[in-house]
């Protein structure tokens, strides 16, 4: 995209102040071409300031919001490039991180639309013991692919397209976890395709339909699972890494019940990652809904029954 | 449901089915052969084939191509599951 290379070029020769300038009439145009964004954020303020009073947020938020955004954008786009240095980062959860990669268990590491996961990136080449699956959807990953082809230890970081996991997928994923890696799971897109399973849970006051499908494959894939959040301070990254809970040994008739608590956990710490950035929840798409009962049953019921027999309301 | 003998590796492979999904008052000669397992007949669904994916690499160390086609079919039934485990087990 032109305007991204315009932007980066700026930031490459001026540095962050002049970016920042040139960023403002950028982020004023997206906040009037985009009505739908704009919504999204102003509805995610409001339930924000009824839920934490006494966590005031700027003026101006949703432009705020948005040029957040656009400062996330170029932070992607350099961390791809891997021009943001290590030194940038501060891994607050260094030693579980240390610890979950040499137990040597693996795991399912959920990532969130808090801040920017992506500079990740940067700190798993600095360990190369670290083998990492991305999943991710069909367009990101081409992208990706091709700009890992350039990394320096191409194996350690496996690009797999979510529009279709079948078992072939399971698979693959399975070996990575067996071979002590980690699969990287966006825990908070919207379901994909048709086969999407929602539970409504309580998100800053209000239920809001979270995505059952990366807790399903945690469930399957028999491991620990830890939630990842990178996030910007200033002008370092914060990287939390905690634990969230552990899928071996979760009976059929148990898998139900350790859904919804994981669910619910994770909606929790989801929040609580809120409150601490609030400016960096980059869902720009209506969350909240009025009508949670999007649950699809659309696979025979059967053997057993995997729809969620209570939600989590409010 | 159909009382059509087993072969002995359909045999095992009900029970494998049976065991990893953890299906009640089912037995090994309650599946015919041909009976579909997904959908109608057994009432598996993507998540039951996801699981029996990983037993089959598991216990056989099996490992399916990426064609949601070629599994589909694979997936369909005993009789066909008993003929991917005979021509690609490994173990």
């Amino acid at each position: 995209m032109l305007g991204m290379k315009i932007m980066l070029s700026i930031y490459r020769r001026f540095g962050e102040l002049p970016f920042l300038i040139a960023l403002a009439p950028v982020s004023v145009y997206y906040w009037c071409r985009n009505p739908l964004a704009r919504r999204a954020s102003k509805e995610y303020q409001r339930r924000f300031r009824a839920t934490y009073p006494d966590k005031p947020l700027p003026r101006l938020t949703t432009l705020r919001h948005f040029m957040a955004f656009g400062v996330t954008m170029l932070d992607k786009v350099r961390a791809l490039h891997g021009e943001v240095a290590l030194s940038q980062i501060d891994n607050l959860d260094r030693e579980t991180m240390r610890e979950a990669i040499e137990s040597k268990q693996g795991g399912v590491i959920l990532v969130t639309h808090i801040g920017n996961h992506e500079i990740c990136q940067a700190l798993s080449s600095s360990r190369d013991d670290l083998r990492l699956s991305l999943l991710m959807h069909t367009h990101h990953a081409q992208k990706f692919n091709a700009l890992l082809k350039e990394s320096r230890r191409p194996g350690a970081v496996d690009i797999i397209e979510v529009t279709d996991i079948g078992p072939d997928t399971a698979q693959r994923l399975k070996e990575r976890i067996d071979g002590g890696g980690f699969v990287v799971i966006a825990a908070d897109r919207e379901p994909i395709g048709e086969q999407g399973r929602a539970r409504s849970l309580n998100f800053l006051g209000a239920p809001a339909a979270f995505p059952e499908g990366a807790f399903w494959l945690t469930l399957l894939l028999r491991c620990p699972v830890y939630l990842l959040i990178c996030a910007r301070d200033g002008k370092t990254f914060n990287v939390h890494f905690e634990p969230l809970g552990d899928s071996r040994g979760v009976k059929r008739r148990e898998r139900d019940s350790w859904i919804g608590e994981q669910m619910q956990q994770f909606a929790q710490r989801l929040e609580h990652y809120c409150t601490r950035y609030p400016l960096q929840w980059f869902n720009f798409y209506p969350f909240w809904s009025e009508a949670p009962e999007r649950q699809k049953a659309q696979q025979s019921p059967g053997v057993c029954s995997k729809q969620p027999s209570e939600n989590a309301h409010g | 449901m159909a009382n059509t003998p087993l072969t002995p590796l359909e045999h095992e492979l009900a029970t494998l089915i049976i065991d990893t999904l953890e299906l009640e008052d089912v037995t090994p000669s309650d599946i015919a052969p041909k009976a579909p397992l997904f959908g109608e007949g057994l009432g598996l669904d993507s998540i039951d084939a996801l699981e029996l994916g990983l037993a089959l690499q598991k216990r056989y160390g099996i490992k399916l191509d990426n064609d949601a086609e070629d599994n589909r079919e694979h997936f369909a039934s005993l009789s066909s599951l008993a003929a991917l485990v005979e021509t690609r087990r490994v173990s």
